[in-house]
């Protein structure tokens, strides 16, 4: 921007703690047109300042140096559309956080007015995409969770298409006699009621519903989504839920808890039709059994098969005990647990049903079910009895958990990849990892729901124990796939009550979607941008790091490998920044440039001074916040390092290292959320992909003699505030220890 | 060596009949063991018999001291999350393990039933004491002043009562002995059995246990009273013994010192058996759940009590007949309490002293 303005804020002691005469020059000398002080500036008077200044169009770009950009939102709003904006925390960033009328307090001041200054000439005004968005949300699976989906966002006002592979709408349910209760006093079960809701979604003349259908592909981006089935309907869609359930655990691979070898140990699916139809016999003679002994976990929370807890099989349990003692009173059930769960309220139908279970509900480990001979024993371990002990039944029923139906549509990618460098036999070593691949893959095959045209495959991306959720705590319903939600037994194990509910919570999220995109906003977690990435691709490589980097497949690929950016794809995360070698992508408010400009701005003092300065690269989902709470609790930290809020650590150029460490910026943190399977990035790999780059930096410091430590990557949670101060201070200790850093002054 | 377990449903059954049912909702979550005030350090209970009886194991019950240990509190009752009132399911374990434990079976049986059984364990005494006076005198009421050596004369007491007593403490013998081997299988002690008896019995003696106890702490004194007057009736009874055949007073006159003993042992069992009656009568966690075998018990000490009392008095002031009838009562209860004796509630006498000593030796065991 050309006609830069400075506002500062003299008010909350900022006015106080640090000098302000000097200030006006600085901010000119930085490339401001203008500077106004205020003491007040969020109230009227003050925001009416900046407004004339704007609306005159004196001004396209104005800094304001007050407080947190997370504070007094509503009042500096402006349109963006007219101006570039950029905040400064002053309140939080010096005066809160250091000493006031210290000489370091004052250059950090003047530091950040700086770099402030220097971003705002680098910003520009953002190009919103104006694109035509269609409102129908297409719901991929007609069980519990599909149907509700349905109905919700034919509720909310959207059309529907629902899409189910068999013949009948119902899911999982239709073999269902009764549903754990999901209503006060929650101590009985109630009917299935899966019928009504059938009925309902088929006479709902907003949802067209397609049963035995397969979908052949799906086009372009969310909110102009061009779906194709197999049998060649077509249509449009603006976003999908995906509810395409789990499948039992395969109880084949249970043959330690007897399963193949006596007909009379069954799974609970089998049960669940013997209790629908009525009929409890046991396979082998028919015959009605005196005891059934339910086995829990079988299979679950194991590292050998499924890791994880289902969560359902213990509510099955406690229904199909609560059936069996219903129907055929004199039939005594024994339940084996390693953990009851029955949350919450339902307390109250556990302890029913295991009052009333004729048996006995006990803890243990089910080491093995010995089938020879007439009566089936079970060998518990671990027993609370404290020994080993046997327990005789004539039906053992395993409590098997869920398997999501879900598609790993990287794996999918990867074979395919695969293949292409089979066929190619560029090498002998490109053939032989090409087929290893093929080999560990190929199980894949022919699992595509979706067949989405996405560089990155054909379904989402699966993450932990293969769901394809993205953070069920942070970002509910959230998939790797930007207007693609998932729903039910997929998204997560669930039982019938959460799975109405999910399909509730992804219809809303893809109504939200849909909404978002008419007003060309992006979705979660930068709710309201309304900025997409540029790319100058007359120097790209076509390397394809960001086509491979970017966590939501925003980008395609042409044939040469350019890429192909859609920007409703598009979460603005800024990763594809960071992965660019190049530096071609930039936001009109974030590019390597603007960031850039302010390392360049920096004051750096000499050497003799002794007065280091490092550079901390914030996370602006969680570190940015945990800074601001650290500040607004006065705690002090380090006035030797500059604080820079980034969109997430994958959107770190690492040029930017460079560009400090050839400044004399003596060292460079980088503060963001926690990576690995119990990730917290907000962009699924950010954190993981700075870990990355910045071990590839540390590699090459080392080869020009830098000490590594000088780049150093931290997790950091929201709430661990309270380890800034120390954090920074060790930071701050260890580049002392290093010595300047000796670029200084060239 | 894996032990094979099988809960039988019959166990089950047999619990429900005497107040255990309530173990199906235990949950094994221990509260019941941490909030024991008696519960040893290294023993706790009673989480672990709770187990036992969800499973069905009857044998561990009847081989398990903490059984006994266990005074009825209620204060894991009190405070059970899931209301599987652990107090009441020891109680049910208790009666259980008498009948387990009895010599011979059919005796724990009969009396172990008593809510159906109850006219045969009265009746069949007062049909005995009806017919041997009818055989003897014609169960001729004798004339005022009255002298119930007339109508019941010593040696038939005697003949009746001191074969019973043989009897019945061979049986207790026989029980006692099964549980001591029992329960020292499972946990080995040591020390002298002697030496240990003595301070068991002092503790037992001050009811020092029963005072630990939060929510039932008020039975402690009426069960006290109790105690204490039916250890001074059997005093009273040694005396008038004595006074008999080397006094050669009879019958007494009221105001004998011997006579002081017993109208004390008397007081103190009507104070201790009303006591505990009414704190039955109120009901609540504080006086538990009672059964049959329970009810059984106190309304026999209760008619034992009584009828010793009319007894007493009547010779002075009802007409002779009542007073007669009385005593025949009087007689059939005594009678009936002797031969119940191992088999009733009565038992818990010897097993919870025996347990109290095992925990003693038991303990000197795990310090050695």
């Amino acid at each position: 921007m050309e006609k830069v303005g400075c506002f500062l804020c003299t008010g909350c002691d900022i006015g106080s703690a640090i000098k302000t005469e000097g200030l006006e020059e600085i901010a000119k000398e930085s490339g401001a047109t203008a500077f106004v002080a205020n003491e007040c500036l969020c109230a009227p008077e003050g925001v009416e300042i900046i407004r004339t200044a704007i609306d005159s169009g004196e001004l396209d770009g104005v800094l304001i140096a007050a407080c947190s950009p997370r504070a007094k939102m509503d009042e500096f709003k402006f349109d963006l559309n007219k101006v570039a904006v950029e905040r400064i925390g002053l309140r939080e960033l010096v005066v809160w956080s250091h000493q006031p009328g210290d000489e370091d307090t004052q250059m950090l001041a003047e530091d950040y007015i700086r770099m402030g200054t220097s971003k705002v000439t680098k910003m520009e005004l953002p190009k919103p995409p104006q694109e035509a968005i269609d409102q129908t949300v297409l719901v991929v699976g007609g069980g519990l969770a599909g149907l509700t989906a349905a109905k919700a966002s034919a509720a909310l006002g959207h059309p529907v298409v629902l899409v189910e592979s068999t013949d009948k709408l119902g899911g999982y349910l239709l073999g269902v006699k009764d549903l754990v209760p999901e209503r006060p006093p929650y101590d009985t079960t109630h009917k299935n009621d899966i019928q009504d809701l059938i009925s309902e979604v088929e006479s709902n003349d907003k949802i067209k519903v397609y049963k035995s259908a397969k979908i052949k592909k799906i086009g372009k981006q969310p909110g102009q989504f061009e779906a194709e089935l197999l049998g060649g309907d077509s249509f449009k869609a603006g976003a999908i839920v995906q509810a395409t359930g789990a499948r039992p655990y395969d109880a084949n691979k249970l043959s330690h808890l007897g399963f193949g070898k006596s007909p009379d140990v069954i799974t609970s699916r089998q049960m669940e039709t013997m209790i629908l139809e009525g009929k409890l016999q046991r396979p082998s003679d028919n015959q009605m059994p005196g005891r059934v002994v339910f086995v829990q976990c079988a299979g679950s929370r194991d590292e050998k098969h499924l890791p994880y807890c289902s969560s359902e099989c213990c509510l099955t349990t406690l229904k199909q005990v609560s059936g069996i003692r219903k129907d055929f009173p004199d039939v005594e059930c024994a339940v084996i647990y390693r953990d009851l769960r029955a949350p919450g309220q339902l307390e109250h139908f556990y302890l029913g049903v295991q009052e009333n279970s004729g048996g006995m509900f006990t803890r243990g480990e089910v080491d093995s079910v010995d089938t020879a001979g007439g009566k089936l024993k079970i060998h518990l371990k671990e027993s609370l009895l404290g020994d080993e002990a046997v327990l005789e039944g004539d039906l053992v029923v395993l409590a098997v958990g869920m398997v999501p139906t879900s598609a790993d549509g990287e794996a999918i990618r990867q074979l395919k990849d695969a293949r292409a460098r089979i066929e190619k036999k560029e090498s002998d070593t490109q053939v032989a990892e090409g087929q290893k691949l093929e080999e560990q893959l190929k199980h894949h095959d022919g699992t595509e729901i979706l067949n989405l045209n996405y560089r990155q495959g054909p379904d989402m991306p699966v993450l932990k124990y293969n769901f394809p959720d993205s953070h069920f705590i942070c970002f509910p319903y959230e998939t790797r796939r930007t207007g693609i939600y998932a729903a039910g037994a997929v998204h997560a194990p669930m039982d019938a009550a959460q799975a109405r509910e999910d399909g509730w919570g992804a219809a809303m999220k893809a109504v939200q979607c849909i909404q978002a995109m008419n007003r060309s906003e992006a979705v979660h977690p930068r709710a309201g941008d309304i900025s997409v990435a540029d790319f100058f691709l007359q120097r790209c490589t076509q390397c394809k790091r960001c086509t491979e980097e970017c966590p939501f497949g925003a980008l395609n690929e042409d044939e040469k490998g350019t890429p192909e950016y859609n920007p409703l794809r598009c979460r603005r995360c800024g990763i594809c920044l960071g992965s660019c070698p190049e530096r071609i992508v930039s936001f009109p408010e974030y590019s390597v440039d603007a960031v850039a400009s302010m390392l360049k701005i920096i004051e750096v003092p000499e050497e003799d001074e002794e007065k280091p300065r490092m550079i901390a690269f914030l996370c602006e989902n969680d570190a940015y916040p945990a800074l601001d709470e650290a500040a607004a609790r006065r705690l002090k930290w380090n006035p030797w390092i500059r604080v820079i809020p980034v969109r997430c650590l994958g959107a770190v150029n690492v040029v930017w290292i460079a560009d400090a460490l050839s400044r004399g910026i003596d060292g460079i943190l980088l503060i963001g959320c926690k990576k690995g399977d119990d990730y917290q990035c907000h962009y699924i790999r950010g954190s993981e992909l700075a870990e990355y780059r910045m071990e590839n930096v540390k590699e090459t410091l080392e080869r020009l003699s830098l000490e590594s430590e000088r780049v150093r990557v931290v997790e950091l949670a929201r709430d661990e505030y309270a380890r800034i101060p120390e954090l920074f201070e060790e930071f701050a200790e260890t580049i002392e220890e290093a010595g300047p850093n000796p670029y200084k002054g060239w | 060596m894996t032990e094979e377990i099988l809960p039988s449903a019959e166990f089950r059954a047999q619990l429900q009949k005497r107040g255990g049912a309530t173990a199906s909702r235990c949950y094994q979550c221990a509260t019941c063991s941490s909030v024991c005030q008696l519960a040893p350090d290294q023993a706790p209970f009673p989480r672990k018999q709770m187990h036992y009886v969800q499973w069905g194991l009857g044998d561990r019950l009847a081989a398990d001291p903490a059984v006994w240990l266990c005074h009825y509190c209620n204060d894991c009752t009190t405070r059970c999350p899931r209301d599987a009132k652990p107090g009441d399911v020891m109680q049910a374990a208790r009666s259980l393990t008498v009948e387990t434990l009895a010599a011979p079976r059919f005796m724990g049986k009969l009396v172990g039933r008593a809510k159906f059984t109850w006219p045969l364990l009265l009746g069949l005494p007062f049909a005995f004491w009806v017919i041997a006076l009818y055989a003897l005198n014609g169960l001729t009421i004798p004339e005022a002043p009255l002298v119930y050596d007339v109508l019941v004369p010593h040696w038939l007491i005697y003949v009746v009562f001191f074969p019973v007593t043989g009897l019945v403490l061979l049986a207790t013998l026989i029980s006692g002995l099964r549980f001591w081997t029992l329960i020292g299988k499972n946990q080995e002690r040591s020390g002298s059995f002697i030496g240990t008896v003595i301070p068991a019995m002092i503790e037992v003696g001050v009811h020092s246990r029963f005072a630990k106890c939060g929510t039932a702490g008020s039975r402690r004194w009426g069960h006290f009273f109790l105690m204490w007057g039916f250890i001074g009736a059997l005093i009273a009874t040694t005396l008038a013994i004595v006074a008999l055949y080397l006094i050669g007073t009879y019958p007494l006159p009221l105001d004998h010192p011997f006579k002081f003993v017993g109208n004390i042992a008397a007081l103190l069992l009507l104070v201790g058996g009303i006591w505990l009656w009414i704190n039955r009568l109120k009901g609540g966690e504080q006086s538990g759940t009672s059964t049959a075998f329970d009810n059984f018990f106190l309304y026999l000490v209760l008619l034992v009590i009584l009828s010793g009392i009319f007894t007493e008095v009547g010779r002075f002031y009802f007409p002779p007949a009542l007073a007669c009838w009385i005593y025949i009562v009087h007689l059939t209860s005594i009678l009936t309490m002797f031969a119940t004796f191992p088999y009733s509630k009565f038992a818990h006498l010897i097993y919870r002293t025996l347990a109290m000593v095992h925990e003693r030796m038991a303990e000197l065991k795990a310090s050695k």
